[in-house]
This record gives structure tokens, sequence and C-alpha cells, in this order.
């Protein structure tokens, strides 16, 4: 469990790149120049100076050139530009999705863990049930009755990404319930809630926090996926998925609507992954993730 | 044994139930009821439909029944594979399901099956000399590829080979035959292959670095004979790794077929959630439930007969890992 340092702040750094991206895309990627003149003339322009959403039809699914760094798609917006925006999609999504993941799994981790019994049999049977659908199946499922939506994407992802760290929290608590300094402090006449939080869940919940940058990466990938299928974040909001959908039409020529997308994609699940593993101290091992 | 097994499939069976509690649950609760969603299927616009229209609509289709009796049948008729006619095109659901079940069977098997014979050599290969030479490389393309969503791959190989090469056709049909299913399959093992190979290499190697590897070696095991002993000691973990595919498997075909235009059951899925066509997805969402149901079941069977240890654990094994 000892990641050496240097590793994880190079991973940590790596990861970190995504959201500054994301955040600064509406400055780097933005057709208003970064300092104009008296009579409006541009005198310092943004780096990609196109707005995502920006049509030019006179400029339809132009190739890479010094206009277009990445050239257009077929309604003449910027690839790039419109690649940089996703990142704010994919990132808050991926974020918004562990998060709650986290945050759903360690309730009823500590749930059942904590009560036992029928309690505990009841939340795995849930667990059970909810690992029984494909997590793509479910979130596709539940898109079919809700209406598409960012807020429904993130929330149906969350729905499939907290078992394992239920798993993990609920193994925890039930490690520490009988512990002597959590016996101590029910003794002392400790509340049930000041047992949980501040002496049962500062044990419980960092192992599940390690596998946080993986459920981020699963989450980024299912948010994609949905996007892709045409039932994540309606548009016209700039979404790798989405363009990767529009790009399979234009095969085989554009190409270079292609490979914005899916590059960027990749790098966002690969540094987190990286992340997962600097915290863990490990490389590519599969097999502690079937545990 | 016996014991294990009939708990095993008593829980097989609980968490199916609970699937489909959770999806009727999930059509309950979903805003407007078959009614009004008849009332729409015919064009985006809702018509004007009479109150009266709707309540004879929904006494036709006993949605004015209490819940836990409408939960009841709808159960029964799932038994009987029977969930009625699609919203699209009238037909039953189970013929349509039937009909698009074969693409994707022969597609996902295919898949495993390249996975696993390029996958098993590879993870063994590497798992001779960890943090070897092959050990690194194949262990970063892995983790390349666990990090690649499988409609990115798929899109990058039809870009190269369909797009630049023009050796495999961009659409799959009747006519392109088996050059058509080429991509699907190579896209969907990829996935799988990068799981494969690292989970053999994890159970090989630590197989190898066993106390009874070395008492092999001392009784003068070549390493054909050692590799082989390796395989079968680590055999049970084998059988919780195919159980782990099936579901990322079955959630990458959704995409890959649609990658490709395949008209399998992943595509007939989301053409379904596109037009509102609530029993064909209902079905479609059992039928990968009961899937990966059967696929956990089979492994933790396998498992026990492997390693009768594992019957006295009360614990099921895990269902699945995040795809």
């Amino acid at each position: 469990m000892t990641a050496p340092r240097a590793a994880l702040s190079r991973a940590a750094l790596a990861f970190a790149l995504f959201p500054l991206l994301a955040l600064l895309a509406p400055l780097v990627a933005r057709e208003k120049p970064w300092v104009s003149g008296r009579l409006g003339e541009t005198v310092l322009s943004a780096p990609v100076p196109f707005d995502p959403d920006a049509v030019d039809l006179d400029r339809r699914l132009a190739p890479p050139g010094r206009r277009h760094l990445f050239g257009t798609d077929e309604l003449g917006r910027d690839v790039l530009s419109r690649a940089l925006h996703g990142a704010r999609l994919s990132v808050a999504a991926g974020l918004l999705a562990s998060a709650l993941a986290l945050g759903l799994g360690a309730a009823l981790g500590t749930l059942a863990g904590w009560a036992g019994g029928r309690t505990d049999r009841a939340v795995l049977l849930f667990l059970q049930i909810v690992q029984a659908l494909p997590a793509l199946v479910l979130v596709i499922a539940g898109a079919a009755f809700l209406k598409p939506s960012f807020l429904v994407a993130a929330l149906l992802i969350a729905l499939t990404g907290w078992t394992d760290s239920a798993r993990l929290v609920r193994a925890g608590t039930q490690r520490l319930r009988n512990e002597a300094f959590v016996d101590a402090a029910r003794a002392s006449g400790a509340s049930t809630a000041r047992l949980l939080f501040v002496h049962v869940l500062p044990h419980a919940l960092p192992p599940a926090l390690a596998t946080l940058p993986y459920v981020l990466g699963s989450a980024v990938l299912t948010e994609a996926g949905l996007s892709f299928l045409g039932l994540g974040t309606p548009p016209p909001a700039a979404s790798w998925g989405r363009a990767l959908a529009e790009a399979r039409g234009l095969l085989p020529g554009a190409w270079w609507c292609v490979l914005p997308p899916a590059v960027a994609l990749f790098f966002l699940v690969w540094t987190a992954r990286r992340l997962g593993d600097a915290f863990l101290g490990r490389r590519g091992d599969v097999q502690s993730r079937l545990a | 044994m016996l014991r294990f097994a009939l708990r095993r499939v008593a829980s097989a069976v609980l968490t199916l139930l609970g699937v489909l509690a959770l999806v009727f649950g999930l059509v309950t609760a979903a805003p407007g009821d078959a009614a009004a969603l008849a009332a729409r299927a015919g064009g985006n616009r809702a018509v004007a439909v009479s109150p009266e229209a709707l309540a004879a609509f929904r006494h036709l289709y006993g949605l004015d029944r209490p819940v836990a009796e409408r939960f009841l049948t709808w159960v029964w008729r799932a038994v009987r594979l029977d969930f009625g006619r699609s919203l699209v095109d009238g037909q039953p659901v189970t013929l349509r399901v039937a009909r698009a079940l074969p693409t994707t069977f022969a597609l996902n098997l295919a898949a495993l099956l390249l996975a696993c014979v390029i996958g098993v050599p590879l993870g063994v290969a590497a798992a001779r000399r960890p943090a070897g030479r092959l050990d690194r490389i194949s262990g970063f393309l892995c983790d390349a590829l666990f990090s690649t969503p499988s409609f990115v791959v798929g899109l990058v190989l039809l870009l190269v080979f369909s797009g630049w090469l023009r050796v495999t056709p961009l659409f799959a049909d009747a006519e392109t035959g088996l050059r058509g299913f080429l991509l699907p399959v190579v896209t969907l093992a990829l996935a799988s292959l990068a799981f494969v190979a690292r989970f053999v290499r994890v159970c090989v190697a630590t197989a190898l670095a066993d106390p009874a590897a070395l008492a092999g070696r001392a009784r003068g095991e070549g390493p054909s004979e050692e590799i082989r002993r390796a395989l079968r000691r680590s055999s049970a973990p084998f059988a919780a790794m195919g159980a782990a595919l099936v579901p990322s498997v079955v959630s990458g075909s959704i995409l890959v077929e649609r990658v490709f235009s395949l008209p399998g059951a992943g595509g007939l899925l989301a053409e379904a959630v596109f037009a509102r066509d609530l029993p064909t997805v209902l079905a479609l969402t059992l039928l990968s439930a009961v899937v990966v149901v059967a696929a956990s079941l089979a492994a933790d069977l396998v498992t026990a007969a492997l390693d009768p240890r594992t019957v006295r654990e009360d614990v099921p094994a895990a269902g699945g890992v995040a795809a």
C-alpha cells in the first residue's frame, strides 16, 4: 500500500490536466478575442478562436488546416473547440457520478455492516440484483423511461457504480464494529451517529476512496457510451460520445472528426486509471478487482 | 455439494425475481402509463383520446388492477416468455428478440473465443517472466485497452481497415457475409482480451511462485509440464473470470453492434429505447440479467466442483466487475 510518492504526484498531475482543461475550455476556445481594440478589431484572439456551437456552412467538413487546426465537422463547427468543450461534460459526468456512487455505496455499506442480520442480507440482495444487470443495460433501460439529461445520466451511472464501494465499506464496518476503541466510545455514551462518523467511517472509507479513480474511469466510459447511443446529454452541448456517433456516419471520409474525441476520451480514462493504480501502489493487477 | 448447489440456484432465482421487481418498479413509477404511451405510439405528438377510451384501454389490459396482481401476472407471463407485442410494429416481442439473437450470440461467442485463444497464451507467456520485457509490454497494452471504450476501438478499426485500406466493408449486410463480421468480433474481443491476459498472468504467476511449483521443479519437471500444472492449479479462478467477462461483453456488444450497424439484440435495444418500445426494452433487459445470473451460477458451481473448499464459504462469489 505504500505508493511511491513521486509516481503518485505524477499520476495526479496528469489526471488534473483534464479538469483544468474543462475549466479553461470557455477561455481557450471562444470566438470573442482576448483583447479587442477600440474599434472592435482583434488584437489578441483566443488560441482556438471558434465557439463550439458556431455553425459555418461554407466550411463544412474542412480537413485540418491553418484556420481550423483539427478541421470542421458536418455543420462546419470547429472540431478542436468542440473536443475542448466536450471535456467539460465528460469530466463533470465522471466526477458527479463517481461521487454519487461513493456516497450511495458508503451509505448502504455502512448500513449493512453496522446493522447486520436481516438488513445486511437485504442490502446484499439489492447489490446482487444491480450486479445482475450489465451496467450499460441498466443505464439504457433507465434512459428509456426518463427524459435524457445530464443529471439523469449521472444518476443512472451512479446507480450502477456503487456496488464495489459498498462491499468495501461494508467489510470495513463489520470489522470495526466490535473493535475495542469503538466499544470504548460506545461505553462512554457516544451516539450512533458519533460512533459512525467519528470512529468507524474514517477507517472504513479510505479503501473505497482509493477505488474512486476506477469508478470515475468507468463512469466516463459509460457516459460516453450513452452519448454515443444518443441517450446522454441532449444536443447542442459538445460531447465526445455524440461527436463519435456523428463521425461514424461520415466514415470513410472525415477521419479528423474521429480522432480528437477518441484520443481525448482514451487519455481521460487512462490517466484516471493510472491515478487509481498509483493509489494502490500496483500496476494493472486485475485479480484484486475481482475480489 | 448438493446443498450448496441448491442454495446457489435458489439465490439466483431470488436475484432474477429481484430484477423483475426492479424493472417492474421502473415501469410503474415512470410518468405516463402504457395507455398514455400507446395513445402516443402512432406519432410524436399526443393524439386527443377521450378519457373513456383510455379507461377502456386500461381495463382491457388490466391496468386498473392492483399493483401486486399486475406484478404476479407479469412475472407469470415473463416466465412463459410472453412479453406482449412491440409498440413499434405490433409483432410479438419474443419473435423480434429471437430474430436478433443469433447475430448477437455468434458475435459474443466468437469474440470470447478469440479473446481466450490469444489472451491465455499471452498471459502465460507474460507470467513466465514477471517484470520481463513481454510482461511489461503486454501490461502496458492491456492497460491501454482497458481505458478505451469498445466503440472507440471499433471506430478506429473501421477508419483504418474500411476507410484507408478498404479490406472490410463499412456496413455489414447479408452480401458481405463473414467478412462483415470480422471487425466487430475483433473489436469486442480486444476489450475482453486485455482482461483475460492480465487475469491469467496474475493467476499463473501466483501458481508459479507457489511452493508446489518449486517442488515440481525439484522433481525435474520441464518448463511445459510446469506451466501445465500451474494452469491446472489455478483453474478455479478461471471459472470466475468467465463469469466476470459476461456483463462487460454484453455491455460492449450493444455499442459494437451499433458501430457496425449489425442487426443484433444490442441494436434492437438501442432502437427500442428510442422508440419508447417498453415491452421490447423490458424483455431485453431481463434477457441480459438471465444471461449474467446464469453465467455467475455456472461459474460458482464449476468452482465448487474444482475446489471443494469454496463450498464451505457462505458468501456467494462476486457477480461482476466494472466493465
